[in-house]
This record gives C-alpha cells, structure tokens and sequence, in this order.
C-alpha cells in the first residue's frame, strides 16, 4: 500500500500514483495521500470520528467521490483525516467507512497545501496483476 | 517542447498546428511563444491544446497563450470559443477555480513613506485575510443569501455597503455575470462556500503590496488613465477566486457531463475535457451554475479588497477614501461567457471559454468601463511573488485575432514537488527579505512551491503578448510586501 507524488504531471497541482493489493487498501491509501498533501500527519491526532457511507454507479465514480468527500468536510467541517478504516463492496458501487482525525488547529498542526478538488485528468481505478492502481492529479 | 515539425511559425511570436496534427481536430491550434517560450513549454501544452481542438463546435482555433503550461483537460493559458447552437461547453475549460481572478487597487501613497510600514501593512492584513488549508472568512452570511449574493455579486455588496458606489463598475461584467441560478448548485457547494466569503485560499494565490516599477516598464501616458501618476505609487494585487464554492460546482458538474456525453455521443480524449452541447439542459445548468460561483468570487475579492482598505486606513490614519483607494480594475481569468464577435466575415454569439487566460477587450468596446472605453480595458498579469506583475490594457487586435484574450500570468515550468526540492521556504523568505520582499505565508511548504525559479520570466510572456498585439504594456509592478496562502 503505497503512494508516490509525479512531480512531472500538471505542473501548477499535485498528482500521484498510489497503489494497493486490495480496493479497499487503494481507497485508504488516496485518503492518506491528501492528508499528506494538506497536512503533515505525525502532526494529526485522532480525536473525531465519521462514519462516511457512499454510493455511486462504479468503482471509478467511488472513489471519486471518496476523495471529494473528505475535501468538502475539510471545508465545511474544518476536518483532517489520518486513520481510515474503509470497506468497499464486492461490485465496487458502495462503501462504508470510519474517518479518524480531529478539526484543523492552526497553532499545533504543520499544514501544506489546501485541496481544491480532485480532477477527472489521468483518472481511473486499474487491475495491474495483483495490484490495484490509480492516478490521481489535484487541483491544488 | 520537444521539437516537432507539425508546428508551423506564423509571425515572430505566434505558431501553429494544423488539424493534420490529431485526427479529430476541426480547427488549427495556435500558440502565442517567442522562440525561447516555445522551446521550453511542456509537451503537455501542445497535446491538450489539439485535443481542445477536437471538441464539437469550436470556432477558428484553439489558442495557448504565451504563459500556456500542462493543465488537467485544458491546457493552463487556453482559449477556446464555441458557436452557441452548435457548439458544446465544458466544466474543465473553465477549471474547479471558477472565476480564478485579479484585483488591482491604487493608493495615493508613494513607496518612500509606505517601505517603514510594510511589515505592519502584510502583518494587519494577514491577519485580517485568512490564508491556508480550510479557513474561514469573518463574514457570517446565511446560507438564504447566497441566492441574492451569486446572482448580484459586487452590486450586492454596494446594496449592502459592502463596496464603493463606483466598485462595481470597475469589476469585470460590473461586477456580476448575467445568468445566475442558484437551484442548479449543490447543497454541498453552498455549505463550502458560505462560510469562505473574504479568504484567500491557498496554492498560487497572494495579496501584494506593490510599487511601480519603471525601470522595467512605464508608460507614463496610459498609466495616467488608470491614476498612476507617481513612478513609485503603491499598489495593491489581489489573486483568488470562488473558494469551495467554485471547486465544487465543478466537481458536481463533472460528473454530470460525463455521464451525460455517451446520451449526444460525445467522445472527448481526456476525461476533464467532459463537455455537453451549451443548448442542452445540462449545459444550461452548469452555465448557471457556473455564473453563481463567477459572482461569488467577484463578491470574495471585494470583501478582501474592504479588508485591505480598513488596514491601509489603521496604518496611515487616513480615511481609504483619501488615500484614493479605488479599484483600477477585476478581471476574471478562469470563466466561460457568451460574447459577441466578429470572425469569418460576420458577427455572431459564441462562448467563449478562458481558463487560466484574461479578456483583452479593446478600445471602444461597449463591456469596456465608461472610464477606460478610449483606451481599452485593464488587463492585470500576476507574475510571481519574487518577479513582479503587470498592468496592460486591450487592443483592437485581440477582439480580431483571439476573441478578445490575452495571458494571464507567468506560468509554471516547474512542479510543486520538483519546486520544493529546489528551495526550503525559511530560506526563501530570508532572501526575499534582502531584496526588500517582506513575506508572510501561511506554510512554508506552501511559500517554497511558489519559489521565482519555477515560473516562466513574465517579462517575456508580456513582452510575447504585446508583440502579438493583443495587449499592451502599461505598467510593471515589483512586490514590495507579499501575503501567501
């Protein structure tokens, strides 16, 4: 489970390729790799918890929306994420998950970079072998 | 840029690439670059610039400016205009930062007696702008007024004594876009953006104190029409757009439109160039939409702007009203708008579609503010914190050649990761210190990434565009005093 940052791809963002042995790995390995991007996380504590529970027409559209989700309770909830505990369905339209983090706290957390939105540029869940792969480039 | 013998050179600083390049393209991409700017643009540029050009309805080219670099679907510094009927639009080639834009105000003051107040200028107003990941602004609007707010956006704020009588006339469109709806936006977007009124947002975005800069360019004529009259008068930049608000009406639409194509069969060659015909209800809908978060950033970078005036008036002990305060101008530079233009022989409605670009309207035009008509209208070019901006107008030439556009920027030639490996942001600040820049970012991460070294030279890209003739240069501003989101 692992996610590595493209510095060549769209320059003004930030794009990377995460990667996992399981669908349910890939979610959380994305998940952690905004938090990365917005916030150092050995700065993030977990005192709040969310249960998040989503459903879209495909695998793709899934963690899409995943990804958006944490985005819009960044905004709206001043919420960081560190710990994902995420189970996606079998047919990859559906899932359920428990957030870890706590709100953003200007004095005590290192933050980076805030997240725009999640693009549709080099989008897409893929099955390499046994690995699940994506792309993922950020509008930063 | 990889050398590449499909691109055809037009005049000293335009090329272009003709629809035998891509199979698909139905109209010539053009490229405004010097020599230099060409050979380093990314490959990427040259790639979603031709595949812009495959979109239904596109009308004469699709163009990159000279600060063009690799975008997601578009490319950053794209324009591309489409026939109203025919054509289609596209929630990627406006970007998730609707109406991403700049905001120039002038002072009276002259850089001497401002340089000892500088750092308590950045300090006040930083501390008055929220800057960084997930801020909120100070105004607390109820989610009731977001309809009234999006639909009238600077004129709102007039009505509300949030703005000048005469800001609105000098934002672009008078300060709010014609169309809005706000029942085609999300809950989701409303809940981000209501409480983001006023901040700054983070990335590339900054507020900077200025000065004129004549050594490198001033033309003491025109600069006079916009109340520049000292050759070291202070001014204010403002560069943001429609926060939360914006991003998620993009998002939304996104994933409208691309479930949406396969019902037109509309096949597109990167998943962010979703697009669907303007006409169709879903194009309509993101129009509005996309009206209501445009509306919304002009009304963000007013409430920054009141922010701005109330710190220069702590500092100076000086009403903002005498320290001559008033906008010079706003313009947008992440937006689609149905214009009316003359190309091909005959005049006619197309929507035209600038991302990372800014309207260049020229002399005469009758969008263009009573106050600047003979000239032309403002054109505001942010560089970067360490190199400077600029102020240029319209020309003829633009509404002729490129539907009325110019650049935007300097842009990126290098990645924010690549960029933060060059140069430590505590660092970075040390030197911009000696060179008299005081910064004040919201993370050093955030300071690093934005670094001089990953920009093109914006006096290049300017220099590019006014050779064009599709704006012309009236003013270079150095940063004296930067806040970084």
């Amino acid at each position: 489970m692992t996610y590595r940052f493209l510095p060549d791809v769209a320059l003004a963002d930030i794009a990377f390729e995460a990667e996992s042995d399981s669908v349910d790995g890939l979610f959380e390995t994305c998940a952690l790799a905004i938090t990365d991007i917005m916030v150092d996380p050995k700065t993030l504590r977990a005192t709040t918890k969310r249960k998040l529970s989503l459903q879209s027409e495909n695998l793709d559209r899934l963690l899409y929306d995943f990804m958006t989700e944490l985005i819009v309770l960044k905004d709206v909830d001043s919420l960081l994420f560190g710990d994902f505990d995420i189970k996606v369905t079998a047919d990859g339209t559906s899932l359920e998950a428990v957030a870890k983090g706590e709100p953003i706290d200007r004095e005590r957390h290192s933050l980076r970079n805030d997240v725009k939105a999640v693009t549709m540029h080099l989008f897409g869940v893929r099955r390499q072998g046994r690995s699940w792969k994506t792309t993922v480039v950020l509008d930063i | 840029m990889p050398a590449n013998s499909a691109i055809k050179q037009v005049s000293e600083v335009s090329w272009e690439i003709p629809v035998s390049y891509k199979q698909g393209m139905h109209v010539p991409a053009r490229i405004y670059a010097t020599r230099k700017l060409l050979d380093n643009m990314d490959s990427g540029v040259i790639e979603q610039a031709t595949n812009v050009a495959c979109l239904p309805g596109i009308v004469r080219y699709s163009y990159a400016m000279a600060d063009a670099h690799w975008g997601y679907g578009f490319p950053i510094g794209g324009v591309a205009a489409f026939d109203t009927e025919n054509g289609v639009i596209s929630p990627g080639g406006v970007g998730f930062d609707v109406n991403c834009g700049m905001r120039l105000i002038r002072t009276n003051l002259r850089f001497p007696e401002v340089k000892p107040k500088v750092k308590e200028l950045v300090d006040l107003i930083f501390s008055l702008v929220p800057a960084g990941v997930g801020v909120k602004g100070s105004e607390n609007f109820a989610q009731s007024q977001m309809g009234d707010i999006t639909s009238l956006g600077v004129r709102w704020c007039a009505e509300n004594d949030l703005a000048w009588e005469d800001d609105p006339q000098h934002v672009e469109e008078g300060g709010f876009i014609k169309g809005a709806d706000i029942s085609k936006v999300s809950r989701q977007a409303i809940s981000r953006g209501v409480s983001q009124f006023g901040t700054l947002g983070s990335g590339n975005h900054y507020l900077e104190i200025q000065a004129v800069d004549p050594a490198r360019y001033l033309d003491r004529e025109l600069a006079k029409e916009f109340g520049i009259v000292h050759d070291d008068q202070v001014m204010v930049m403002i560069h943001c757009g429609s926060r939360g608000f914006g991003h998620q009406v993009c998002s939304d639409y996104l994933r409208t439109f691309e479930s949406g194509m396969r019902r037109f069969g509309i096949e597109v060659r990167d998943r962010d160039l979703a697009c669907l015909p303007f006409s169709s209800k879903e194009g309509q809908d993101y129009y509005s939409a996309m009206v209501c978060a445009a509306n919304f950033a002009f009304v963000n970078r007013q409430i920054i702007v009141n922010k701005v005036r109330d710190a220069f008036s702590a500092v100076f002990h000086k009403d903002a009203e005498s320290l001559d305060m008033h906008l010079i101008y706003d313009v947008c530079h992440n937006v689609a708008k149905v214009e009316n233009h003359s190309y091909d022989g005959a005049k006619a409605k197309v929507l035209v579609h600038r991302k990372g670009a800014t309207r260049s309207f020229g002399p005469g035009h009758p969008d263009v503010p009573a106050a600047y008509r003979d000239i032309g209208q403002p054109v505001i070019i942010g560089g970067s914190m360490e190199t400077g901006s600029y102020l240029l107008v319209g020309t003829q030439k633009a509404m002729e050649d490129t539907f009325g556009s110019t650049a935007h920027g300097s842009g990126r030639t290098m990645s924010r990761t690549a960029a933060k490996k060059e140069v430590r942001g505590a660092e970075l600040q040390r030197k911009m210190l000696d060179r008299g820049i005081y910064v004040k970012a919201a993370t050093m991460d955030g300071l690093a990434e934005e670094a001089g070294m990953a920009y093109k030279d914006i006096s290049e890209v300017v220099e590019t565009m006014d050779r064009a003739g599709i704006s012309k240069k009236v003013a270079a501003l150095r940063p004296v005093g930067n806040i970084k989101g």
